[in-house]
């Protein structure tokens, strides 16, 4: 094992766990869903990256489950922003504030 | 490149990460936000390839960044990135340093306990055969459920 491997596994998951701190802010932080789901996005941006780091075991298998994440992500964001379409249509705004002082 | 260039690469890459994320979410533009969502994605690729997995970093940036964060910039143009937006300074700060810290330990933990082996040649052939061979079930389902996600997003969005 050459010692660059180690010290660039490093800092990918030292970047990853602050993308993912950075992601939980920005999900608490702000009310909109925009701003929510774009900081969704960062913490699979993370989570892949750890998920890739701590791969050791299976490389190639690692692989294609790396391809199956992305894929079912894309999936994921789609609905999602359809969602949010669809409630900007109704509520003409795009903040979660609302949805709470409905009870929902 | 040697191996220190590498690294200062991969720092540097890293560095500009975390600046990415930092603007996504603090950037008031909310368009400007899921443009740099776009550059996040690449960054990541970049740093995917470091790790010497160069097939999911095309894949990444093909279908992630093409495809899921262009969606989303142009849904955000759509709908307009300005509105102002209330937020709650205090409680992102706790959740954020109470997950940054404890993702922190059990990444660190996790990495001294597993060693990391760099991927020494896995090919398109090798990833091919793994899907096709080991997945090909979970791939048939993730294909019916995009499907179906395609059709429900297109059925969401004119509903409303």
């Amino acid at each position: 094992m050459a010692l660059v491997d180690v010290t660039i596994a490093g800092i990918a998951l030292i970047t990853s766990a602050f993308m993912a701190a950075i992601a939980a802010y920005g999900m608490t932080y702000s009310k909109s869903f925009i701003r929510q789901l774009l900081s969704i996005e960062i913490l699979f941006n993370a989570v892949l990256l750890a998920i890739i780091v701590l791969s050791a075991l299976s490389p190639a298998s690692l692989a294609a489950f790396s391809i199956i994440l992305i894929s079912v992500v894309a999936g994921e964001v789609i609905v999602i922003v359809a969602v949010i379409a669809a409630y900007y249509r109704v509520a003409k705004a795009l903040d979660s504030s609302a949805l709470e002082e409905e009870g929902v | 490149m040697t191996g220190g260039a590498l690294t200062i690469l991969a720092a540097i890459t890293g560095a500009f990460m975390l600046f990415i994320s930092i603007l996504i979410v603090k950037s008031k533009d909310l368009v400007y936000a899921s443009s740099s969502l776009a550059i996040l994605g690449i960054l990541n690729a970049i740093m995917i390839a470091f790790l010497g997995y160069y097939l999911v970093a095309a894949f990444l940036v093909v279908v992630y960044v093409g495809a899921a964060v262009m969606f989303i910039i142009i849904t955000v143009s759509m709908l307009g990135g300005k509105a102002k937006e209330p937020v709650d300074e205090s409680k992102g700060y706790f959740t954020a340093g109470a997950v940054g810290a404890s993702l922190f330990l059990l990444v660190t933990a996790m990495a001294a306990y597993l060693g990391y082996a760099r991927p020494s040649n896995i090919s398109v052939t090798d990833v091919s055969a793994s899907i096709l061979e080991s997945h090909s079930l979970v791939i048939g389902i993730i294909l019916l459920a995009l499907a179906a996600t395609l059709i429900e997003a297109i059925a969401i969005a004119r509903r409303g």
